[in-house]
């Protein structure tokens, strides 16, 4: 083709199948955008329930939905919002966020506790970039479910969770993902320290 | 009838005579990140044919009006436009899967075999062709992706398909879960399906 060769051709073309799929692209996005963001907070819900071993019968969005209002609010405290499983009137226990650094990105998530802090009765991942099939297993449920009914009534120098090959270690590291499994640790440690300082309870 | 013929041949090709990761090694990457589950590899390669078949496609149906000095740039344009959609499509739709692949979605850009098809068959290749060459490709890659996995998937979680198949009191080989073990994989059956190629040919020769 002769208009090949010009200086102009080349950016004109560039220009038109840019724009071209920039439509295409942000339409998709478009007509997606409040699937994913239902599907984010419907996620968020289904973890909360999940630390508060609450699950609804089945994973529909709805069911979700009106088991979550029916029985959790939300709340500020300790420099936190948190959610708050209610039995009618009274607080049957908390879920406290934490963050911190994994081994690819940042791990945050949410740990439930007790209404007297004494133990801590589960756990679920809201965002993670650990590798998938290793680190990213701290997603599944067998690594999760031994955070449930873990004593912390008496751990020493704020070291809740212990993951370590000797004795007095209360929670399983996943093998082959030893750094991720240490980030985990040290992540509710140090958030569930900082929570407890604030509300002063010990 | 000779289309037909054509798009046995592309077939034929993509999945053995030129499978992309057995004889041409390339889209290695992602063949040793996603295989330790076999669902995972399921959709990764699922995901990589239609961005493979799709760009190809789109390369192909432009390629009398783009510019060949600027040809590269228009092909990495089309090939992220595809793979946005898929990234966009797992996030509304398969929410888990999206998760469990992570990272390695948006990768699809930077496999080899889109690239690879899009320069080697799709510019010189009528749409409907490239087409075809793409998605036996995927599929090419699809098949050693899932025979990795089960291998991986089977020894290191004792599972196919996230179902226990082993007995109970098996040892699950830890190894198989980590990257080493598709470094092993890989090369044991790019061994095995190099020996059947070029023993197929020596019995071609001997016949003669």
């Amino acid at each position: 083709m002769k208009n090949q060769k010009s200086f102009f051709y080349p950016i004109i073309f560039m220009t038109v199948v840019t724009a071209f799929f920039v439509f295409i692209l942000s339409a998709f996005s478009q007509a997606t955008k409040d699937t994913i963001a239902f599907n984010n907070e419907s996620e968020l819900r289904y973890k909360i329930l999940y630390i508060f071993d609450i699950l609804p019968e089945s994973k529909n969005p709805k069911d979700i939905e009106k088991v979550f209002n029916e029985h959790v609010e939300e709340r500020f405290t300790g420099g936190k919002n948190i959610y708050v499983l209610m039995d009618g009137e009274k607080e049957i226990s908390y879920a406290v966020p934490v963050e911190g650094p994994g081994l690819w990105g940042t791990i945050s998530g949410y740990v439930g506790l007790n209404e007297d802090y004494s133990k801590i009765t589960g756990i679920d991942f809201v965002k993670q970039s650990e590798t998938p099939g290793l680190g990213g297993r701290i997603s599944e449920e067998s690594y999760k479910e031994q955070f449930r009914e873990i004593d912390i009534s008496d751990s020493q120098d704020g070291k809740f969770i212990v993951s370590s090959p000797q004795s007095g270690s209360n929670v399983d590291a996943i093998a082959g993902a030893t750094q991720t499994s240490s980030a985990v640790e040290k992540l509710i440690n140090e958030d569930l320290n900082d929570f407890f300082k604030k509300l002063e309870v010990k | 009838m000779s289309l037909k013929k054509d798009a046995k041949k592309i077939f034929k090709k993509g999945i053995l005579y030129d499978n992309p990761i057995l004889v041409q090694v390339i889209g290695i990457c992602s063949a040793l990140a996603v295989t330790n589950r076999m669902m995972n590899s399921l959709i990764m390669g699922i995901a990589l044919s239609f961005v493979t078949a799709f760009s190809s496609m789109t390369v192909s149906l432009l390629k009398s009006r783009t510019p060949r000095h600027i040809r590269m740039m228009v092909q990495v344009l089309i090939i992220s436009a595809y793979v946005i959609i898929v990234d966009i499509f797992l996030k509304a739709y398969m929410i888990d899967m999206s998760k469990a692949l992570g990272p390695y979605v948006g990768l699809i850009i930077t496999n080899c075999i889109i690239m690879g098809r899009a320069e080697g068959f799709a510019q010189s290749n009528p749409p409907l062709l490239s087409f075809l060459d793409g998605l036996s490709s995927g599929f090419g890659y699809t098949l050693v992706l899932l025979f990795i996995s089960l291998v991986r998937e089977l020894l290191g979680f004792g599972t196919v398909f996230g179902r226990a198949v082993m007995p109970q009191n098996f040892t699950k080989w830890t190894l198989m879960v980590m990257p080493p073990s598709a470094f092993f994989i890989l090369a044991l059956i790019m061994w095995a399906a190099y020996n059947l190629r070029t023993k197929k040919e020596k019995e071609g020769v001997e016949k003669k």
